[in-house]
């Protein structure tokens, strides 16, 4: 009995192969770098990962439901943008910062409705459309700061930086983002979810409101397309209209070896968040283990695919017993 | 509190085609009506209309007397209906309690899902068929259930929404006897708490033990509303078919020293519970019965598109394929029913689909030319109309595109041709152009495997016709035992009726 509801446990929950692969990626960084652990290191990494990581919880929500979200870099392109050259420069005030963060976060879930009204209601392809409007929200971004620059009050770096009782702030933000994520899935919205992407007719044959959760798959993306945008800017205190424009595939690569299900129906952020840390300490070692600069990305590429086909191998061999 | 349901006159057609021209059915609470009638008489189109599945074009539903229309499931569910279907609508990655209780969880502070509850109520339901089954459970992904397991999943998910009528479509098609007598138990209980119930089903022996009344359509009109204690098998039988059941309209013969082509014994597959069967060369083997009872899953098996177990013979020869390839390499065709999705490559032109299975035979590079004029050849024996070899099929009418899909196989001059229902869905012209070229192919000695859901169709042109039911032959008919009568009985899985009704 126990055994059985191990394997459940295990297909359900389909990061069990990114854990396996964090732990081994792990292992290899400390010993290529032995401070890995000491916190002015991990810090460090875990600010540098942290904007990625919420970029593909949204990846993640949108994945699960069936569809995909080709515009996510372009979105936090747009939403840096509209931070650094137009809401906020270094001698704002927190209640200027604070009204600039919502109407960020009110930027991105509106471009996230017009996909989602676009792919739900219209009916449109999600890759294609999402690809389409990518350039739109990058154009955005270009119009509104059209060259890198600007500024942003340094007291916000300070605190994304900092260590409350030796525990990296970030890791306070993860925390929350993964209890955001068991909070949804204890929702109704979190069963619609999982209906939507797995069998979108049996779902609407059983009164799923499908079109609606698509819709709010894509809303909830641009959300999180603006706070990553918002932890991207205080990281880098600066602005940059093309920033977030190579994050895109990223973020689908780290919800993949996180375990989720590119075909929808399956999977979660928790595993997102092992992929983002995966990928991270994946470069970490490349960049430690003196790979040539020339073939940097040759073998970057190999070890992500090589870490997208564990899990279908898993797979494969479970069939092959059965 | 008591409900009561009836459908009037309900007519219902299908860009033209008449599904259901006087559909009439009344069910109330504490009663089951069994829903019978033959391939095609309407009755999955009037269990449609009462679950607001499809909308009917005339005619009106009467719930508790007042009228009422369904613009979806969710509106007939609201209203209390109900329905389990066979193509079930069940998620495979969830649980079966998600699955049971999907967009009607139980909410704990009007938001979170309250998964203990959910937990509890779940094994009531199952509690309910408890020792019927070997793994279900709460937590069990659906994905990983037998699809008898499945169905009882099916059954309590209609139950768990507390529906005044519910039907029950084929139902019990999947599940053991033990199953479905603990189903029949449980009926008895949900007649006494007053539900109303429609049970659609084609086995006979179901009908008399759990019917109270018996609703019978033939060609989408209601002929019949008997009380299953006055009535009999072979009553319902003959309701069924057409008082005058279409004659024999020829005799054919087969040489019986033509050489045996195929000889299958003891054919299973996860649908086919042993199948025996012998065609001749220059024989047409009808397979008829009702629909979904293996007769695809007999010639795909052959076709080594499914695997299977048991003895296959080709002209004496054991044969076991594993592949279609393998199969097309013994010179045997398949026709597949669904000229959409396996037929044909719609936006490519007939040259391009006349040539398909055949590419291999005209080298490295391809010898257009020759290509071109074997298929204009075929192309011009089927008297295929078309505006030019290189129109898409899309341009082609649906009797037109019926000829492309079995010309590409006449390229490969088959030896053996399992044809799958071919004629759904083609015009009546069409379908008399259809039957000559099977009876020239016939005439040349190709051996025919003859899937038809068309019963007029098997009596029509075929010598033999195999009755499948439940994955077994129930019946084999020929000479005069081949009848409608016959056929229809065969179909139920009722004994042989050896003589014409009166």
């Amino acid at each position: 009995m126990n055994l059985l509801r191990l394997q459940r446990y295990a297909n359900r929950n389909s990061y069990l192969f990114a854990l396996l692969l964090l732990v081994v990626v792990l292992a290899i960084n400390y010993s290529l770098q032995p401070s890995l652990f000491e916190l002015r290191v991990l810090n460090g990494n875990l600010r540098n990962w942290f904007p990625l990581m919420l970029l593909a919880a949204g990846q993640t929500i949108v994945i699960i439901g069936g569809g995909i979200d080709l515009s996510a870099g372009a979105m936090v392109s747009m939403v840096n943008a509209l931070l650094v050259g137009s809401l906020l420069t270094a001698e704002s005030t927190p209640d200027e910062v604070l009204l600039g963060a919502l109407i960020a976060c009110g930027a991105g879930m509106l471009v996230g409705a017009i996909n989602g009204f676009c792919v739900a209601y219209l009916r449109l392809q999600p890759i294609v459309t999402t690809y389409a409007t990518s350039f739109i929200y990058a154009g955005v971004a270009l119009y509104v700061l059209p060259r890198p620059g600007g500024a942003i009050p340094a007291d916000l770096a300070r605190t994304y930086r900092s260590t409350p009782l030796d525990i990296p702030f970030v890791v306070y933000l993860i925390v929350l983002l993964i209890l955001f994520w068991l909070a949804l899935r204890a929702t109704r919205f979190g069963q619609y979810l999982f209906a939507t992407g797995g069998q979108p007719n049996a779902a609407y044959a059983s009164g799923v409101p499908v079109n609606f959760v698509r819709f709010l798959t894509y809303v909830l993306s641009g959300l999180f397309a603006a706070l990553a945008a918002i932890a991207l800017t205080i990281s880098v205190s600066t602005g940059n209209p093309r920033i977030g424009d190579k994050m895109t595939l990223d973020s689908i690569v780290a919800v993949v070896v996180g375990g989720t299900r590119l075909s929808g129906g399956q999977g979660g952020i928790i595993g997102t968040v092992m992929g983002i840390v995966i990928l991270g300490t994946i470069r970490n070692i490349i960049s430690f283990a003196n790979v040539p600069t020339w073939s940097q990305t040759l073998v970057d590429a190999l070890i992500i695919i090589a870490a997208l086909t564990g899990p279908g191998l898993i797979r494969l061999i479970r069939r092959r017993f059965q | 509190m008591k409900v009561s349901l009836s459908a009037q006159h309900i007519v219902k057609r299908y860009s033209g085609v008449v599904a259901l021209a006087d559909g009439n059915l009344n069910v109330e609470s504490g009663q089951v009506v069994a829903l019978l009638g033959a391939n095609g008489s309407g009755k999955s189109t009037l269990s449609k209309i009462i679950t607001g599945v499809v909308a009917p074009n005339e005619g009106q539903l009467l719930l508790d007397g007042r009228p009422v229309t369904f613009a979806s499931p969710q509106a007939a569910k609201k209203a209390g209906i109900t329905a389990v279907y066979q193509e079930l609508s069940l998620i495979p990655d969830m649980t079966v309690a998600e699955n049971i209780w999907l967009a009607h969880e139980p909410l704990q502070f009007g938001v979170r899902i309250n998964r203990r509850e959910m937990r509890r109520r779940t094994d009531a339901l199952l509690d309910l068929f408890s020792g019927a089954f070997h793994t279900l459970d709460a937590d069990a992904l659906v994905a990983d259930l037998p699809p008898d397991e499945k169905q009882i999943v099916e059954i309590l998910k209609a139950f768990s929404l507390k529906p005044r009528v519910m039907i029950l479509d084929e139902a019990t098609a999947s599940l053991d006897s033990r199953q479905v007598d603990r189903l029949f138990n449980l009926i008895q209980q949900w007649k006494a708490e007053n539900l109303a119930i429609v049970f659609v089903s084609h086995r006979m022996e179901e009908i008399f033990r759990v019917a109270d009344r018996a609703t019978v359509l033939r060609n989408g009109i209601t002929v019949g509303d008997v009380a299953i204690s006055e009535t009999n098998e072979r009553e319902l039988v003959n309701l069924m078919i057409e008082a005058s059941a279409t004659p024999r309209r020829h005799e054919r013969t087969v040489a019986a020293d033509a050489p045996v082509r195929l000889s299958v014994r003891g054919l299973r597959t996860q649908a086919l519970k042993g199948i025996d069967l012998e065609v001749r060369d220059g024989e047409l083997l009808g397979i008829g019965g009702l629909q979904g009872q293996g007769q695809s899953e007999l010639l795909l098996a052959l076709f080594g598109a499914i695997p299977w177990t048991g003895e296959v013979t080709l002209s004496g020869e054991p044969v076991h394929f594993r592949h279609p390839r393998a199969a097309m390499e013994k010179d045997v065709a398949f026709v597949p029913g669904d000229r959409a999705s396996e037929g044909l490559l719609y936006i490519r032109s007939i040259l391009e689909n006349l040539l398909l299975p055949s590419w291999q035979r005209y080298g490295i590079p391809l010898q257009l030319d020759r290509g071109r004029q074997d298929a204009t050849r075929i192309a011009d024996d089927l008297g295929l109309v078309r505006p030019s070899m290189d129109a898409p099929v899309s341009a082609l009418s649906g009797g037109n595109a019926q000829k492309v899909v079995i010309g590409k196989w006449l390229l490969r001059n088959p030896k053996l041709l399992l044809l799958n229902d071919p004629t759904k869905g083609v015009d009546v012209g069409a379908k008399a152009e259809f039957y000559n070229l099977l009876n020239d192919l016939r005439q040349a000695g190709t051996a025919i495997l003859f899937y038809s859901s068309d019963d007029v169709e098997l009596l029509e042109l075929c010598d033999r016709v195999l009755v499948l039911h439940d994955g077994k032959v129930s019946a084999e008919l020929s000479g005069s035992d081949l009848n409608r009568a016959n056929l229809v009985a065969a179909s139920m899985g009722s004994g042989h009726m050896n003589h014409e009704p009166a």
